[in-house]
């Protein structure tokens, strides 16, 4: 069963377990997000995806407001990215995230393609560049570390290790500071060190080559989860490759 | 002891009943949180030492009982006499041995201990000619007062699990279903969701394991009826569970209850002890082969909580942050698996709607509004405490008729209801019939039942700057209009009280109300405008007197009142010299006082007590402009 | 790692022996660790979290999630303002600031000589004797700012008020 619908007037038809989103990108009609990653549980957290949606069963002037990433698809849905209360809400989410967040580049970007310069609301005094999008938790925890949470609550909610302080689960992996979009979480990497929340790490080296490859917690927690040996992930990419092209040599050709 | 058929029950309450009737005559000392505050516990000690004194007389039989919250908290201790129906109100311990000799033994009555109706000053003997009690009709709270929670027998016999035997032994679980479409009943949490309609979505989907839920998180400033609940009669709770689970085919239940609630854990927990004694929780419940058990767990401090997602995380032990709709927990709810969640006060009505029938329940009411419905009645009111109405009862004989009319007689302003998600009401709007729709059309909504009601000197600026600032404090954070526009929406009125408002800040509000309305994850952010935009409604030449004049019209916000001894009332009693917290009041007695504008900070305690109305507040800018000239 | 703590785990270990040890017992057992320390301990929510085989990270997530947990030690009497619709608008304003004015500190804090806490909480549920006060276990309903120094002296004490 691959439900049809119209996004903005246009038919696209998708699969069972697709969600609005997913529709609207196949209809090349854009959405912006800021929450959302392909690979990990939506969150619908940003609330910038909002879009008008009306079931076929409703009446034709009926629409309910919901987010795209994360509201599944049905057969005869009606979906409305631009209607003239969703800019609005869309245009208020980012007006208040430019308050929250005056000087961080993407979110003074995003308030322009929308039409705001300048925040309408009062600025954050002591402002940071974290936008609360929960992306660098979300993939800690799918990588099944979760060094870092979300601590405390309401407008004084931050993203922080436990105790503010070194983080003990931490592998190093960098994945959270890679996946934040405004690039807010500070490290730093060099051929034998890495350092991030607070952590100081040592890098494997190929033994081979001698790049520094990953960290020793990294590569222990991805043997524990996967079963591959430890050497496998001590050995740099260039080491693998060089291994592979070696195998070639073996190929015989068959006429 | 255990149960374990229906005939067993039956021997067991009727047992459970004559002993109840054995003792003639009983006392019953109200312990609910609020009498207790008020020292019940010593009233009902004092009672018992009397009546072991006098026991050694056998010749008079009396018991003693503690029961949960009688609802007039307003008039506590309360102690209720059986047979006669006498109500005894604001009992010391030194008033014990006088009710013991002269009423219960003499016949007596203690004129002094009588409820005085304030409105005709006559005093009232019996509980059920009071006002506070007459209009009431007690379905949900119908054991509440005359039981002692902590003895399962006193329930029994008052016909607790009779609902359940029936259920068990008589009906099938789509029988039971079908029972409750009847009544109509719709949750008693604020959502007002057709009961079972939400228990046949569950029962439908797939799956072997599921729970039911109590929502016990009553996190609306201003009610308190789930408190009484779980305080007063725990097993009605269990009871309404325990039916609910074999409709739906649920072996497993949880209590959700707020950590600010101690006492109904304690009961509750007894509850739960006593009821599997009997088997009346547990395997094979009754003997009707039914299992199911209930276990409680607290909340950890977090209104956010009393969302049913929210509230499930919390029971998974995980921050409270709600999740998207799209899903209904009735399919995935706790650990993924299908949910019913349903009020204490929701859960509390079902036995009595399995026993006496659904068509009993859908005989009372409203066309949408089925039963009864409970309310705190609080605030500028007479009587305040807990009732229980049919839907459909006016505004007006809630607040006049029951509640005696407002403190002091002072001009009714509006009632707020349905807590933070809600809205006020004005004096226009009294005659209105309290059902979900009819609150809902005025702009505010029914909510937990929480009947706020306010005077002339209440700002409805400052009530709604006042649920903004709750709200902002209990956000989860999780999406951005909540998080970031419940701290905007505070700033923008900070600004309205402190007189720092500008023209256009009511179209920003309703900008950022709108977007939030739309825009937020859960209820919490989608309803937080509503006191605002209520208020804006019916009191919105209060925001632009603040806006343009910089005057509270209620005399409430400080920075923008000033307050003053008009001369020729000031009869130097001194009590406002007294009152005031920071000496800005200099007079002798007997003679004129006089507040100092630069000391004084414009709290008002002196108002509140001066007993010749010779106190008057007026706009502080009047103060700045007389300075300036 | 956190500041080196040394509390007594044993009070810990009964605790968590009266819980099954996975992820769902953890606000309950949170909640019994205050009582019993009357704060969370750092090294406290570390045996917690090896127990429970939750992440540390989320163990302190929700610590400061929920208001019910302070990380900082208590004084030995709680006194709580309830800030519910009732109370504020029968005066429970005027009860913090009485408060701050006796003990020089405000909603939050602690004395320092660790004899009180302040703390102002949601609506408790006795509305009808708005504007109400808990100190320690002892409700006081009605409150007045002008007996403020009665309440503080009596404390917990449990006799009539």
């Amino acid at each position: 069963m691959m439900p049809t619908l119209h996004i903005n007037g246009r038919r696209v038809t998708v699969a069972e377990d697709a969600t609005i989103l997913d529709a609207a990108r196949a209809a090349s009609v854009h959405i912006p997000t800021l929450c959302q990653f392909d690979g990990l549980e939506p969150w619908g957290g940003c609330r910038l995806c909002v879009v008008d949606m009306s079931r076929e069963s409703w009446d034709d002037d009926w629409f309910k407001v919901v987010t795209a990433c994360n509201h599944p698809v049905e057969e005869g849905m009606t979906v409305l990215t631009d209607s003239e209360r969703i800019v609005e809400t869309r245009r208020v989410v980012l007006d208040l995230l430019l308050a929250r967040c005056p000087e961080t580049p993407l979110v003074q970007r995003l308030a322009r393609e929308h039409g705001i310069e300048k925040t309408s609301f009062e600025p954050n005094p002591e402002p940071d560049d974290c936008i609360l999008c929960g992306l660098c938790t979300r993939v800690c925890d799918h990588i099944g570390v979760s060094a870092i949470a979300s601590v405390n609550r309401g407008w004084g909610r931050e993203i922080a290790p436990p105790f503010h302080q070194a983080p003990p689960d931490c592998i190093g992996c960098l994945a959270c500071a890679e996946i934040c979009p405004t690039d807010c979480i500070p490290y730093s990497t060099s051929s034998s060190r890495r350092e991030i929340w607070g952590r100081e790490f040592e890098m494997l080296r190929d033994p081979k080559t001698g790049e520094a490859v990953i960290t020793k917690e990294q590569a222990e927690h991805f043997a524990r989860r996967s079963g591959v040996p430890l050497a496998y992930f001590e050995t740099s990419d260039t080491s693998k490759r060089r291994e592979m092209a070696k195998t070639f040599e073996k190929l015989q050709v068959v006429k | 002891m255990r149960i374990e058929s229906r005939d067993q029950f039956e021997a067991l309450r009727s047992q459970a009943g004559e002993a109840a009737a054995s003792c003639e005559k009983k006392i019953l000392v109200c312990c609910g949180t609020g009498c207790l505050a008020s020292g019940a516990k010593k009233v009902a000690e004092a009672f018992a030492e009397e009546v072991a004194r006098r026991s050694v007389d056998a010749s008079v039989g009396f018991m003693v009982k503690t029961t949960g919250c009688h609802g007039f908290c307003e008039r506590g201790p309360l102690v209720a006499l059986q047979p006669s129906g006498i109500l005894y109100t604001k009992v010391k311990p030194a008033h014990v041995g006088d009710i013991v000799e002269k009423t219960l033994v003499g016949g007596e009555v203690l004129p002094n201990l009588l409820y005085k109706n304030p409105v005709d000053g006559e005093r009232v003997e019996l509980y059920e000619e009071i006002p506070f009690y007459k209009h009431q009709v007690r379905v949900a709270m119908r054991n509440i007062g005359h039981v002692d929670p902590t003895d399962i027998l006193d329930a029994v016999a008052v016909g607790a699990y009779t609902g359940l035997a029936k259920a068990l032994f008589e009906l099938s679980p789509e029988k039971v279903l079908e029972e409750v479409a009847i009544s109509g009943q719709r949750g008693r949490g604020g959502a007002g969701f057709n009961t079972a309609r939400k228990w046949r979505s569950c029962r439908e989907a797939p799956g072997d394991r599921r729970f039911v839920l109590c929502n016990g998180d009553e996190g609306d400033p201003g009610a308190f009826k789930d408190r009484s609940i779980m305080e007063g009669d725990p097993h009605s709770v269990l009871e309404g569970m325990i039916i609910g689970a074999y409709a739906v085919g649920a072996h497993e239940g949880f209590i959700y209850v707020r950590d600010e609630y101690p006492l109904a854990v304690v009961n509750l927990t007894i509850a739960i002890a006593e009821a599997r004694k009997y088997g009346l929780l547990g395997d094979n419940i009754m003997g009707s082969g039914f299992d199911f058990d209930i276990k409680i767990s607290r909340g950890g401090g977090a209104f956010v909580c009393g969302e049913s997602s929210a509230l499930m995380r919390s029971l998974e032990g995980k921050t409270g942050e709600p999740r998207a709709k799209y899903v209904h927990s009735t399919e995935k709810g706790l650990f993924d698996l299908p949910t019913v969640l349903n009020n204490v006060e929701t859960w509390a009505g079902i036995g009595a709607i399995i026993d006496r029938g659904g068509a009993w329940f859908a005989s009372m009411g409203t066309e949408k509004s089925k039963g009864t419905k409970a309310f705190s009645l609080v605030g500028k009111v007479k009587n305040t405490g807990l009732i229980e109405l049919p839907m459909g009862t006016t505004l007006r004989t809630i607040i006049f008729d029951i509640g005696g009319g407002t403190l002091g007689d002072r001009p009714f302003k509006a009632v707020q209801t349905g807590g933070p998600s809600g809205g006020c009401v004005p004096e226009e709007l009294l005659d209105l019939p309290v059902d979900y729709e009819k609150l809902t059309e005025a702009g505010s909504m029914m909510g937990s039942g929480g009947m706020i009601v306010m005077d002339d000197r209440t700002c409805m600026v400052d009530v709604s700057r006042y649920f903004l600032s709750f709200l902002e404090e209990e956000s989860c954070g999780k999406c951005t209009p909540c998080r970031e526009g419940l701290q905007q929406m505070l700033h923008l009125f900070d600004a309205l009280v402190e007189g720092r408002g500008a023209e256009g800040d009511i179209d920003r509000i309703e900008r950022l109300a709108r977007a939030m309305q739309l825009g937020s994850l859960c209820e919490l952010g989608k309803s937080a405008p509503n006191p605002v935009l209520s208020t804006l409604r019916y009191f919105r030449s209060e925001y632009e007197a603040h806006i343009r004049d910089k005057a509270c019209p209620a005399g409430i916000c400080r920075e923008l009142t000033a307050y003053e001894i008009v001369e020729e009332k000031c009869d130097g009693c001194h009590a406002c010299f007294k009152a005031c917290p920071v000496d800005a009041i200099t007079g002798v007695v007997k003679e004129k006082h006089e507040i100092h504008h630069d000391i004084c900070i414009s709290c008002g305690a002196c108002f509140d007590v001066c007993p010749t109305q010779a106190i008057r507040t007026f706009p502080k800018i009047e103060l700045q402009r007389a300075e300036v000239e | 790692m956190a500041e080196t703590q040394c509390s007594d785990l044993g009070k810990a270990e009964e605790i968590l022996a009266r819980y099954p040890h996975q992820e769902p017992a953890l606000i309950q057992v949170l909640q019994d660790v205050h009582r019993a320390y009357n704060y969370l301990p750092c090294d406290v929510l570390e045996r917690v979290a090896r127990a429970l085989d939750v992440p540390l990270a989320k163990v302190f997530s929700v610590a400061t999630f929920y208001k019910a947990f302070s990380l900082e030690p208590q004084g030995d009497t709680i006194v709580k303002i309830c800030m519910g619709t009732a109370c504020h608008i029968r005066g429970a304003g005027q009860l913090v600031e009485e408060l701050e004015r006796k003990l020089g500190i405000g909603p939050g804090g602690t004395t320092e000589d660790r004899k009180f806490t302040i703390k102002t909480v949601n609506c408790v549920g006795a509305c009808a004797m708005a504007p109400v006060m808990i100190v320690g276990e002892k409700y006081r309903g009605n409150a007045k700012p002008a007996r403020m120094a009665k309440y503080l002296a009596e404390g917990s004490d449990n006799d009539e008020n």
